[in-house]
């Protein structure tokens, strides 16, 4: 019984290697033929097809950005764009869209991964069939550059450090800070951490530092605990993300003390909602993770079809806001 | 699982205690003693309640306890009520998401804050709630589907109603009556305690004080038996799902109000997980038949006990699910029969003194002390 279903399975798998292999090697002469017609003749109006592997609603930023990349991606711009967002987040679903998109001979796919780990098989069946793919945001770890076109997005570093030296100016003497973090693993999280810890002044003290899932709900609840198992001697949050910091400010009220003023949260991200918080005094620093690049990925896109080299990484510029006066002006003109 | 609803006349002459020790959620209430010892040690006015000089309103760790018991609360009584007749309902999350969007997006576009519009939104999101229910009751007592397989489609297309709803925003809404119902407070209690509280007792009556218990279990015991006792199942199994379904509805407005903001993708998630383990930890057998209403609040109490003790102890968010998981598993250890006739078994052995005891057959021992 055993053996033969073992045996049986292994045969699967044959056939089903066989299967993938020999669509690959369809889809990547229809692939590098199709780019062909792309790069000669997109003046003949011809369409590329471009696969993006999203993650789907999860907030206000993924929401601006990926109608931003849809947006982007139009019709008039030459492209027909195939959006296949994960379910629930869940990677599998992702890597099976993205599989389906190299079966199915696609010129390039863009890909915003909802786990950092395990993209390396994948990533090699897109590169054997000749399909660039364009990482955005989330990159992959261990980070093999030789694996994909180029990797778009902010630089996560860069951002928490900024919030960081914001801090540090704030409480020269240093305060006593909670971190709300995504979930763990996560590679934003990762380099959000980093460049947090690696910024901030020695005097500074971390309390704790406790997933939220970067959720408003879990954040207020964590941290009205948080605020209780201190006493309330709590100077400083840094939220990894709007939602959370907007959480941690309804714990702060609720505990009868001032956001802002008894309790200053940083968080990152941008979204309006957080900017209209930070107008009202609600949030202390807001740092934006510039979810708009779809205009650079439609250049990257263009360029690797075309064969031209492109860099395998580009930081898409990001601002901050550090007072009510500097979100009000942002406000009229947010996007997301 | 043994004895949980019907109290034998006997035990009057027997003290509270005893009936209390019997009981197979003891274990659950053991553990929500020793996590408050366990909170206590690392700060020994973790139990105090005090009123907040600024908002007047009574504040501290009990009370953040029962805000945050009571939707778990919720989505267990129904869950308790489905178990019991062998089914289960995994829809109970998306169920929060979809009642959570309803009343968001209604109360957004409604604009104005009074208490009419809350009332409204809250209306209009049970009954959808209830609607999702009764999908789930038809389609496993009419159609006969399978309730694993029935609640699983429900829960995966709750989720995806919810995303239409709100068109995969995050939606927020400004009401203050509404608001209330997750962050105010009536004679200093919080409101949703009081709520979810009422709720359960109403629950317990209707189902306790007529038959209605009575044959849900019988239909978990034996369906085909119940029936022949001329119990017509599709009537109960439809309204034990659509009760289910308004429990999660009430629910996702307590998740919603507490922020005001519903979050598509993250409102109730696992929330299902979170309602079985309270109904296994309140000791009603997943193998449906008799169940345990008391048992599935002091389940909800102790799954929100433990998601606060974990932040109040500053467990690292890495190590988080394991240290839920190991709890949870010792409970359900301590709770299983064949674990503790195990124990008694070596306890038999080890005390010789005693030949008088008889032979160390499982059931012989009944005392509920622990060695460990």
């Amino acid at each position: 019984m055993f053996t033969t279903a073992q045996v049986r399975r292994i045969a699967a798998v044959a056939v089903a290697g066989a299967m993938a292999i020999s669509l690959a090697a369809c889809s990547g002469g229809s692939g590098s033929g199709s780019t062909d017609s792309a790069g000669s003749g997109s003046g003949d109006g011809e369409l590329t097809t471009v696969g993006f592997v999203a993650v789907g609603p999860e907030g206000g930023w993924r929401t601006a950005n990926e109608q931003n990349i849809q947006d982007s991606f139009s019709k008039e711009n030459g492209f027909d764009l195939k959006y296949a967002p994960a379910t629930n987040g869940d990677q599998n679903s992702q890597i099976t869209a993205f599989t389906s998109f190299i079966d199915e001979g696609v010129d390039a796919i863009i890909l915003s991964a909802t786990e950092a780990t395990g993209w390396d098989s994948v990533l090699k069946r897109a590169q054997e069939a000749e399909i660039p793919v364009v990482l955005l945001d989330r990159g992959i770890e261990p980070n093999d550059p030789s694996l994909y076109t180029s990797h778009i997005a902010p630089d996560n570093v860069g951002i928490s450090a900024s919030a960081a030296e914001w801090a540090n100016a704030q409480f020269p003497s240093g305060a006593k800070y909670v971190v709300l973090e995504g979930p763990p693993g996560l590679s934003v999280v990762n380099d959000r951490n980093k460049g947090w810890d690696s910024t901030i002044d020695a005097n500074f003290t971390k309390l704790e530092s406790q997933s939220a899932n970067w959720s408003t709900e879990d954040a207020k609840s964590v941290f009205e605990t948080i605020l209780k198992a201190n006493n309330n001697d709590v100077q400083l949050v840094f939220a990894q993300n709007d939602e959370m910091g907007l959480g941690a400010a309804l714990a702060v009220e609720e505990a009868g003390l001032k956001p802002g003023t008894d309790v200053k949260i940083i968080t990152i991200d941008g979204t309006k909602a957080a900017l209209e918080a930070l107008a009202a005094g609600r949030l202390s620093f807001v740092a934006e993770y510039n979810p708009l690049f779809g205009d650079t990925a439609i250049g990257v896109v263009k360029d690797a079809l075309d064969g031209k080299t492109v860099e395998s990484d580009i930081v898409v510029p990001s601002v901050t806001f550090d007072s009510p006066a500097a979100a009000t002006e942002a406000l009229p003109t947010r996007k997301y | 699982m043994s004895t949980a609803s019907t109290t034998p006349a006997r035990s009057r002459d027997r003290s509270l205690l005893g009936t209390i020790i019997h009981q197979p959620y003891i274990w659950a209430v053991v553990a929500l003693v020793l996590l408050l010892v366990i909170n206590l040690v690392k700060d020994p006015g973790y139990l105090g309640v005090a009123v907040n000089p600024t908002t007047g309103n009574l504040s501290g760790n009990l009370i953040d306890l029962l805000r945050a018991s009571a939707p778990v609360m919720m989505i267990a009584v129904g869950m308790t009520l489905v178990i019991a007749t062998r089914g289960i309902d995994l829809s109970v999350g998306s169920v929060m998401a979809v009642s959570g969007a309803v009343s968001m997006e209604f109360m957004s576009n409604a604009g104005d804050g009074s208490v009419g519009t809350a009332l409204a939104a809250a209306g209009l999101a049970l009954a959808i709630s209830a609607g999702l229910g009764a999908i789930n009751g038809v389609l496993v007592s009419i159609v006969g589907l399978q309730p694993f397989i029935t609640t699983l489609i429900t829960m995966l297309a709750g989720r995806g109603l919810a995303k239409v709803i709100t068109a995969g925003q995050n939606t927020s809404a400004t009401n203050e009556p509404f608001r209330w119902i997750a962050n105010g407070t009536v004679l200093g209690f919080p409101v949703v305690f009081v709520i979810a509280g009422v709720i359960v007792a109403i629950v317990a009556v209707f189902i306790r004080r007529s038959a209605l218990g009575l044959m849900i279990e019988s239909i978990g015991i034996n369906p085909k038996a119940a029936r022949m006792a001329g119990i017509r199942p599709i009537g109960i199994l439809i309204s034990v799902y659509v009760v289910s379904g308004i429990l999660a509805g009430v629910a996702g407005i307590f998740s919603v109000a507490s922020v005001m903001t519903v979050e598509v993708s993250k409102t109730g998630l696992a929330a299902e997980m979170d309602a079985i383990l309270a109904v296994v930890i309140g000791g009603t057998s997943l193998a449906g038949g008799k169940f345990s209403l008391t048992g599935s609040v002091i389940g909800a109490l102790l799954i929100a006990t433990l998601d606060k003790t974990i932040v109040f102890l500053s467990i690292p968010s890495e190590a988080t699910p394991a240290f839920k998981a190991a709890v949870i598993v010792v409970i359900c250890l301590l709770q299983s029969q064949r674990v503790r006739a195990l124990f008694a078994r070596r306890r038999a052995k080890a005390a010789p003194t005693d030949p008088g005891a008889g032979s160390p057959r499982p059931t012989a021992p009944r005392k509920e002390s622990v060695p460990a």
